[in-house]
């Protein structure tokens, strides 16, 4: 029997078709389509699929519930279809999705270069797919949506093709990240074997405590998929390239998201479905993740002050923060998940207000060379402000949402006797916003000594909207709203404190889900609770190293 | 030996895989990094066929076969074919992209295309 259609079951699948809808519609009407028009449907779709992940994120705070596509209910233990978990957790993530493609639509409106309105469509598949990505369940689903993910990405970034350093940068990227859906999809096969599953959760209860090679090697194929998409060392060379020659605005969400989900996926794969399996060797792979993370860590910061290359520069600053995302997840326990995804969040909203501000100085001096921009950004008052608190943010200091984020992490690892993460901590946040506050003293102040000419700061350096006077009001905001969400644990610090405290998915009577004693708020880790650093020192460290570095 | 002969497919996986990721390592030509990934590809093929063979089993055509009969396992050909989709796509952009670069600056060389920078 048919059940009537109703708008609010079609609600979990919403976030991942609206955004196909219009990309699908955006691209076979898109050469009859003038630009402004192109652009105000690329606006609709994003700002509709930030509506549905809005409510799909406000019935997932009042529970957690699995949508079967299609009706098709699990029998017995025995699951079916495809799943998509509406789970605090994902849908904010999506809604995360949502709010910066929204932003990158309207930064890029009418003046970023479209490749003859290419670029909206992309955009929306885009968004589509890590929305696809964040909710499903399905380990396959999820190589599918990585793929569309990477791929529209691929597309995304070459969209300049008529230079041949983005045709490169390109290369490196789509080869690499195809190599590791491989890896992945390697992955996914031998659990099948395995297992006979597909859904992640069926996955992880048929594993059970089961712990030999051949799940070992499963693992460790899926998971070094995920940090090559993670840019976590030694897979982080692809990122850098990929940066230097997008577009600002999928700099943006490259930056924002899509290398934190390669994260995401880590935390999400070891949590259901390698779970139990790895519970005797929990301490094995944390040493393993956090050595790795801290080599990410320290590379990611030194390049990244020995950069001058904006674009690059801010490349290699999420590479680094990548890593403390990493190191965060590793320390283990509760909190520290809650503590990773604080992190995110509010990198994922700095990081986009500096990326919008470097687009802003491309836009308007036709550069993004720390060496070309010396001194020309002076009188630009609001854009100093976003980018120097853009750097502070980084820096984890106070009034910023890393901050909570960074007290977490450090928290636990102090208690559990591993204080070196917080120096880690310190260091890469400090190492970052140096470099980004350098680079702003140069450009918006002029002071200090003139950067070096460095060839490879000249790469991919292309303007990408078409001259322009004045900067219009329309380009302002988008890097306004990142940077006053991201400060303090304020609306996204909430939700993102309540995202975190149900990590655990709720599985419906019918497969239950393995429960996770996981129930911490990020209330308990209240920054300046406890841990061997004084208050004063947690607090006034990050702001005495950014300005530290103020005098290059 | 059944043994060694069930065992021989998932060689012949890890073999491809190998191949193509030398391939794609040591490579002097852009198409030729696209061939190697396809054929690193091709590894999960064998990887995912392997999975689903069962001997002396049917082809997961049901229409026309006894209810009962041993099939081969038709979730893993349907993963299969995904990939295949996925795949030709990957491909079908990074030879469009190898087409422009050699349109624009005549080379095919990742060297080449990487000292044309700046």
């Amino acid at each position: 029997m048919l059940a009537p259609i109703q708008l609010a079951n079609l609600l979990p699948g919403l976030p991942v078709t609206l955004p196909l809808l219009g990309a699908a519609l955006l691209a076979s009407t898109r050469s009859w389509l003038s630009r402004a028009w192109a652009d105000l449907l690329g606006i609709t779709f994003a700002a509709l699929a930030l509506l549905a992940d809005v409510l799909l994120l406000e019935r997932a705070l009042h529970g957690s519930f699995v949508y079967w596509f299609g009706n098709w209910y699990p029998r017995g233990s025995m699951v079916l279809g495809i799943g998509f978990v509406i789970e605090p957790i994902g849908a904010g993530l999506a809604v995360l999705a949502a709010l910066l493609t929204l932003l990158a639509f309207v930064f890029s409106w009418k003046h970023v270069d479209s490749g003859e309105n290419h670029f909206q469509p992309l955009m929306l598949v885009f968004l589509a797919a890590m929305s696809g990505f964040v909710l499903t369940v399905d380990i396959f689903n999820l190589f599918v949506f990585f793929e569309l993910m990477s791929t529209s990405a691929f597309a995304l970034c070459g969209l300049k093709t008529a230079e041949p350093a983005p045709l490169q940068g390109t290369f490196n990227f789509a080869v690499t990240n195809t190599v590791a859906a491989f890896l992945m999809l390697s992955g996914i096969g031998i659990l099948y074997a395995v297992t006979g599953a597909l859904n992640m959760v069926q996955i992880g209860l048929a594993l059970g405590t089961r712990h030999d090679p051949l799940v070992l090697f499963a693992a460790t194929l899926l998971i070094c998929g995920f940090l090559i998409k993670g840019a976590i060392v030694p897979f982080h060379l692809w990122l850098p390239d990929a940066h230097a020659v997008a577009p600002t605005p999928v700099c943006v969400l490259f930056s924002g998201l899509m290398v934190e989900l390669g994260l995401f996926a880590v935390v999400r794969l070891s949590s259901i479905v390698f779970g139990q399996s790895f519970a005797l060797h929990t301490h094995a792979l944390r040493a393993i993740l956090a050595t790795f993370a801290i080599a990410t860590v320290l590379l990611g910061g030194i390049m990244c002050y020995a950069e001058h290359h904006l674009k690059r520069l801010l490349a290699f600053s999420t590479i680094s923060h990548a890593g403390l995302m990493l190191l965060a997840f590793a320390v283990g326990g509760p909190l520290s998940v809650a503590a990773m995804l604080t992190y995110l969040l509010a990198h994922a909203l700095i990081k986009s207000a500096l990326f919008f501000t470097t687009g802003i100085l491309l836009h308007r001096f036709r550069s993004i060379s720390e060496r070309a921009l010396f001194g020309k950004g002076r009188g630009f008052g609001w854009v100093a402000v976003l980018w120097f608190l853009g750097g502070a943010g980084l820096a984890a200091a106070p009034p910023f949402a890393t901050f909570v984020g960074e007290a977490g992490a450090s928290f636990t690892a102090e208690q559990i006797g591993f204080p070196l993460v917080s120096w880690v901590f310190l260091f890469g946040g400090a190492l970052t916003s140096a470099a980004v506050f350098r680079v702003g003293m140069r450009i918006f102040f002029g002071s200090g000594d003139e950067p070096p000419t460095d060839a490879a700061a000249e790469i991919g350096e292309l303007p990408e909207t078409k001259e322009q006077a004045r900067i219009e009001i329309y380009q302002v905001v988008p890097p306004r709203v990142p940077a006053v969400c991201g400060r303090g644990p304020g609306v996204f610090g909430k939700v993102g404190a309540r995202c975190c405290s149900v990590l655990p998915l709720q599985w419906p009577a019918r497969a239950r889900m393995p429960t996770l004693s996981t129930r911490a708020t990020l209330s308990q880790c209240t920054p300046l609770a406890g841990g061997r650093r004084c208050p004063v020192q947690r607090c006034v460290a990050p702001w005495a190293a950014c300005l530290a570095f103020c005098s290059p | 030996m059944p043994h060694a002969l069930h065992a021989f497919p998932y060689f012949v996986a890890a073999w491809l895989f190998f191949c193509g990721l030398y391939g794609i390592v040591t490579s002097r030509h852009l198409v030729h990094t696209v061939i190697c990934l396809t054929v690193l590809q091709s590894s999960t093929y064998v990887l995912l066929l392997a999975i689903g063979y069962r001997v002396g089993a049917q082809a997961p055509v049901f229409a026309d076969i006894a209810p009962g009969s041993v099939t081969v396992d038709p979730v893993v050909q349907a993963l299969m074919l995904t990939d295949v989709v996925v795949e030709a796509v990957v491909v079908a952009l990074l030879l469009a992209m190898v087409v422009k670069a050699h349109e624009k600056t005549g080379c095919v060389s990742p060297d080449e295309l990487r000292s044309m920078r700046g």
